[in-house]
């Protein structure tokens, strides 16, 4: 255990070394995020635009910027964490050099899901924090103590998913041949997670639920903030992740055992 | 005598490309799939309007049906109005395979646009299907006025080059920086927000509007779809189009100039 | 043809030394420094000329194929071929040449390599007629036969090469830079590239210059070699004498019927390996008559062989001098 703390602080060192290398790309980072808020957010103000406007049922304006707030939060994970190291697998499997990761005497998943990261991406965490204030003071008060751990319980569990989301389209990418667009595919599919789960109806709320778990990602933590989420979906959630977690390791076993190189 | 025998290459260009195309179909269909931002803002506005019709700017009420017949409009003009030679041009840069493609007698420029242009056909058989859909579904909300369909590839044309040029420029700040990828990010994000991508440009407050109509990017998406949609009559578009092709000329000379810069620079320190 | 006079081709990149601190420091303040990647070659070669172009690694050879074919820019000096000024990259003089880089291929991945071909044409604007010729001799040449008819990714290592030559070919260009072609291959095929190599040369009469690391292919194709080192020339001319003057001395092998002692061959030249029955021997070129003369009249020779040392060797030893002397410098 002590020894896969160790590689990954040192797949951390390498990131930002190679982070500190471009240091154009801080500002640009930086700029992205800011821009990717803004673009999370203009939606919300047309929605809500006017005082005619309905917006989405159940939900205030505050209310809703929380959800979004809360897919910053996890898009900055997805992008800093998550996405890169799939990318650097998918990288791996072109060039036909995943051999020598799997030749290494570690877990392979332990070390193609820490291969790299974009550190640069932690500036999303600034300006959640800036649009989930923001939202607190449009709905007047703060969340309660134990909202926040709940929520903080939540993005946890949001982590997992994602993660193993990810493996399960590593496992894709050993069987299908052209895998460059796949981390592009999970991302546009992740921005459905910006809204309320109460948008989608029926087979679509269904998937974003139990398949894409996106509602566990962005609508859970935020009602847990609101102080509105039931007790018995926090144990589901929790539950239903670690069974998604443990179906996808295994998934990710078999593929590894079924992968032939590109190579030769 | 250059151009000519550039064009006569042409029609092979576009029969290879086409067979790439082939080649790729699965890959595309995956590029088609992820453009599902279009359905997902479908399905909130439906939802928002299911209350009560949602009041635009122009006094217009959108109501569940209105929202379905633009957003799938959306999607059949984002398919064939894309262009992805930013992407294949920083690969390129960053590989030092653009080499191979600089030794040809040809401009690159225009092998780029053909193979992006060779996936056309294909897009456009993606899109039957939503176009049944729409005219079978919302087919009294789409313009019944025959001169402006006339407009309307004239529009998507316009906003092709919009697109690809826009992405040669940025494709050809790779030749400068190590991360022009991160610029395309941003220049997506204001496109989703202007386009017309998220929402009707009619919904935005005035002032967001008046904004969108000086950038480019409604010259992308929002042009053609409110053609579709009838939003537009053929004398309200004219004007519209007159600087859809103004915006398509400056991206030609702004694109071609940057390329042309980073070429040099590229012989300069080599690939 | 080609003509090069006072080329030179320096960078200026940014010194990154290891370390997170270290690359923290360089966030604010970078340090450059100059590396001249060729710097002052001169030579020209005539219509026809099959050029092997030899240096260590980072020797400045790349970079020098890359100004002839107009894609770097020369810092100073000049290059032209036949006529043309590389660097400004007309479509009449991209028409004339082409560039074969090993390492790097121009076929598309997932399509066949008649597809590359046909593209090229169209690109090249090749005659359909000459096209279709020249396809069918270069089919028979390389012996391609059903390879162009699958997909790249589906092509051995060689069959690739192979393909990659032809598609290289199709539009008959008169000079040749050939960088490193038969790299990764087995020997065999290296030997049918070879082949294919100079028969393309003798029947079309193109220039070619071919960098190889194989000595073999160079020895095979080249009866011209230019050297270069740290981006300077530092031979050029005939194969032999490139051999004759980094290794003055031949080898000379003698196999004895009765056992010789070692003072009795060390009069012949310096020992490099002594048994009772056989010795190899280093001699001078100029002392090797004498040497074979004394060693059968004086010795009970049973056999009897000269030969150049193993190209290889020269080579090795050349860089190895060059970069001893780099590191006194």
């Amino acid at each position: 255990m002590t020894r896969y703390l160790r590689l990954l602080g040192l797949q951390l060192r390498t990131s930002a070394l190679l982070a500190a290398q471009y240091r154009f790309d801080f500002f640009v980072d930086a700029a992205i995020s800011l821009f990717w808020t803004a673009t999370a957010v203009v939606p919300l103000f047309v929605v809500y635009g006017e005082e005619t406007r309905p917006g989405i049922p159940g939900w205030s304006f505050g209310e809703a910027l929380v959800v979004t707030a809360c897919f910053i939060l996890l898009q900055g994970v997805l992008d800093g964490a998550i996405n890169p190291g799939l990318q650097a697998v998918i990288d791996h499997i072109r060039k036909g050099t995943l051999d020598f990761v799997l030749l290494k005497p570690a877990d392979a998943q332990f070390l193609v899901s820490t291969s790299r990261f974009m550190l640069w991406r932690v500036f999303s965490l600034v300006t959640s924090g800036i649009v989930f204030g923001i939202a607190f003071h449009q709905i007047g008060h703060g969340p309660s103590v134990l909202g926040v751990l709940t929520a903080l319980v939540l993005f946890a569990v949001a982590t997992l998913l994602l993660y193993s989301l990810w493996i399960l389209i590593i496992s894709a990418a050993f069987i299908v041949v052209k895998v460059d667009n796949l981390t592009y595919l999970f991302s546009s599919i992740f921005d459905a997670a910006r809204w309320p789960s109460s948008v989608f109806r029926g087979a679509v709320k269904f998937f974003f639920t139990f398949v894409i778990p996106l509602a566990v990602m962005t609508t859970f933590p935020a009602e847990a903030l609101l102080g509105r989420l039931a007790p018995m979906t926090l144990v589901s959630s929790i539950g239903g992740a670690f069974v998604f977690a443990a179906v996808a390791r295994r998934i990710w076993l078999r593929s590894i055992g079924h992968y032939t190189s590109a190579g030769g | 005598m250059k151009t000519f025998a550039a064009l006569r290459a042409i029609p092979t260009l576009l029969k290879i490309g086409f067979s790439e195309a082939v080649a790729y179909r699965a890959e595309m269909l995956v590029w088609v799939f992820a453009t599902t931002m279009p359905l997902i803002m479908m399905m909130l506005w439906t939802t928002v309007a299911e209350a009560s019709p949602v009041v635009g700017q122009g006094g217009k009420q959108w109501g569940s049906g209105a929202f379905v017949a633009y957003f799938l409009s959306v999607f059949i003009v984002r398919q064939l109005i894309s262009a992805w030679a930013a992407w294949e041009i920083n690969f390129e840069v960053r590989q030092g395979m653009l080499s191979m493609r600089l030794l040809r007698p040809m401009h690159p420029v225009l092998s780029f646009a053909m193979s992006n242009l060779a996936y056309m056909p294909m897009r456009a058989v993606v899109t039957l299907p939503v176009f049944a859909i729409l005219l079978v579904t919302e087919l009294s909300r789409m313009t019944a006025q025959w001169q402006v369909w006339l407009l309307w590839p004239l529009a998507l044309i316009g906003g092709w080059l919009i697109t690809f040029f826009a992405n040669v420029a940025i494709g050809s700040l790779s030749f400068f920086i190590d991360s022009s990828i991160k610029i395309m990010d941003v220049w997506l994000a204001a496109f989703f927000v202007f386009s017309g991508y998220l929402f009707p440009l009619e919904l935005f407050p005035e002032w967001l509007r008046i904004a969108a109509q000086w950038l480019p990017f409604r010259y992308q998406i929002g042009l053609p779809v409110e053609l579709m949609t009838g939003q537009l009559t053929v004398e309200a578009a004219l004007p519209l189009l007159a600087r859809q092709y103004t915006w398509a000329g400056l991206m030609v000379v702004a694109s071609l100039l940057l390329w042309r810069s980073g070429i040099k620079r590229f012989q300069a320190f080599g690939g | 043809m080609i003509r090069l006079s006072g080329l030179r081709k320096h960078y200026r990149v940014h010194k990154r030394p290891p370390g997170l601190k270290a690359a923290l420091k360089s966030l604010f303040k970078r340090e450059y420094e100059i590396v001249k990647a060729v710097d002052g070659i001169d030579f020209s070669i005539s219509p026809g000329e099959r050029v092997g172009f030899l240096g260590p690694n980072g020797a400045g050879k790349t970079t020098t194929l890359k100004m002839a074919s107009g894609l770097l820019h020369p810092t100073s000096g000049e290059v032209t071929v036949d006529g043309h000024t590389p660097q400004k990259r007309e479509n009449e003089f991209l028409k004339k040449i082409m560039l074969v880089m090993g390492q790097k291929q121009q076929l598309m991945w997932d399509l066949p390599p008649a597809d590359t071909y046909e593209l090229n044409r169209a690109i090249y604007d090749v005659p359909r007629a000459d096209f279709t010729k020249r396809l069918k001799e270069l089919t028979e040449l390389l012996e391609l036969g059903e390879l162009v008819t699958k997909p790249t990714r589906q092509l051995s290592l060689g069959e690739r090469m192979k393909c990659e030559l032809a598609g290289a070919l199709i539009h008959g260009p008169k000079v040749l830079f050939l960088d490193e072609p038969t790299i990764g291959l087995d020997v065999s095929m290296q030997v049918a590239m070879r082949d294919f190599i100079r028969r393309y040369n003798e029947e079309h009469g193109a220039t070619l210059i071919l960098t190889s690391h194989y000595m073999d292919d160079v020895a095979a194709l080249c009866p011209r070699v230019i050297v270069i080192d740290k981006g300077a020339l530092s031979f050029d001319g005939k194969l032999e004498d490139l051999v004759t003057q980094v290794r003055p001395e031949k080898r000379l092998t003698l196999r004895f019927s009765a056992p010789v002692s070692r003072e009795q061959v060390a009069e012949l030249g310096t020992i490099v390996k002594h048994e009772p029955a056989q010795a190899v021997l280093l001699v001078k070129q100029s002392a090797m008559n004498a040497a074979v003369a004394k060693a059968l009249a004086t010795l009970p020779v049973q056999d009897l062989n000269v030969e150049n040392p193993p190209l290889e060797e020269v080579m090795s030893e050349l860089f190895s001098r060059s970069r001893a002397a780099r590191e006194v410098a």
